[in-house]
């Protein structure tokens, strides 16, 4: 092997092995910064949770428009993920059959099936969105779909106001 | 132009290398996730539909246990929730049931990951967030560092100046069509 191609393989060692460990440090870094230990015990989605007081799911339901544009902080059993995305999730109520859904923008926070069953903090801005008619056709007609229901147009009579959290983060405490 | 050429030779050659791992992530998650309506890339699911006596839908504490009887459900049970009056559901890990108290149908869900095909769609879509998106945004910065070098490699008819800057100016072509014709 001559001299040239030893001192370009030695180069190439060098210029291979910066590549390297600067990759490695970057993976550290960002292990790092993941590990902020600020939110309570349990798997931590987004930013997790830091809203000092849990609000009832049904003082949520019950009274929806005095919590508009408010920080909430809700808990219960995660009885519903997005398939597609993991993009919301509903969490029981307190009380039997209500639910409330945390929806997170597509890719920002992804929630696993596997959360399903599981109990979940979750923390948003409560939102309302008035639905036209056309647009509450359509959130009944999935609605009915995920259920496995049937779904009649006619049946649909009026808008729909949309109440939800704009989730911001949810830590989960699994099995 | 010589010097140029070498150094443009030397980092396309090593990031090139280097990147295969991480191409073969990206492709071949690309083409699974691009079809995200056609199926469940991350998941394969199961289900199943059975009919047990009806519970009937008495007081929630009365029906659990005779739910769970019914079912004859051998692994640990997450949770369990009253959906509705006639809705009542069942969580377990991987799956769960979803039972009509009135008239006994059972549907069983099922779960499970896909094996490689899930940890591909999860870095590609950078589910866990740092520290991949670090990694991630050095990979793209290596793909920009290819693609230019890349275009000095091959000198001649077959480089910028002959095919290689036609094939280079499809490669432009074929997005900026596509932009103008998706815009209508």
């Amino acid at each position: 092997m001559g001299m040239y191609h030893l001192q370009q393989r030695v180069q190439d060692m060098r210029f291979l092995s910066s590549i390297l460990v600067s990759a490695l440090l970057l993976i550290l870094a960002g292990f790092a910064v993941a590990d902020d230990g600020a939110t309570p015990a349990g798997k931590v989605y987004g930013e997790g949770v830091s809203a000092p007081d849990t609000v009832l799911v049904s003082d949520l339901l019950a009274t929806p428009d005095a919590y508009i544009g408010k920080t909430v902080r809700v808990q219960g059993l995660a009885v519903g993920v997005c398939e597609h995305r993991g993009c919301w999730i509903n969490i029981a109520g307190d009380q039997e059959g209500e639910t409330v859904r945390v929806k997170v923008k597509d890719g920002v926070i992804v929630f696993p099936v596997e959360i399903l069953g599981d109990m979940v903090v979750a923390e948003g801005v409560w939102t309302a969105n008035e639905l036209s008619m056309e647009q509450t056709k359509q959130v009944c007609a999935a609605q009915a779909r995920d259920e496995g229901k049937e779904f009649d147009e006619g049946e649909v009579t009026s808008c729909m106001t949309l109440y939800q959290i704009s989730g911001t983060g949810a830590v989960v405490a699994s099995h | 132009m010589a010097t140029f050429r070498k150094w443009c030779r030397t980092f396309h050659r090593e990031l090139g290398f280097l990147a295969v791992g991480l191409t073969l992530v990206y492709a071949i998650s690309g083409i699974a996730v691009n079809h995200a309506h056609h199926w469940d890339a991350n998941y394969a699911r199961t289900r199943e539909e059975f009919t047990i006596e009806p519970p009937g839908t008495g007081p929630t504490a009365e029906i659990e246990p005779v739910v769970m009887e019914r079912l004859a459900v051998t692994g640990p049970v997450k949770n369990t929730w009253r959906a509705s009056e006639t809705e009542f559901k069942v969580f377990l890990e991987g799956g769960g049931y979803d039972v009509d108290l009135a008239t006994g149908q059972v549907v069983r869900h099922g779960f499970a990951k896909r094996p490689v095909l899930f940890d591909l769609n999860f870095m590609h879509l950078n589910s866990g967030k740092a520290p991949w998106t670090g990694i991630a945004d050095v990979y793209g910065g290596m793909l920009i560092v290819m693609a230019l070098t890349g275009i000095f490699l091959v000198r001649g008819r077959r480089g910028l100046k002959g095919r290689g800057g036609m094939m280079m100016v499809l490669g432009f072509l074929l997005p900026i069509v596509y932009a103008v014709i998706s815009r209508g």
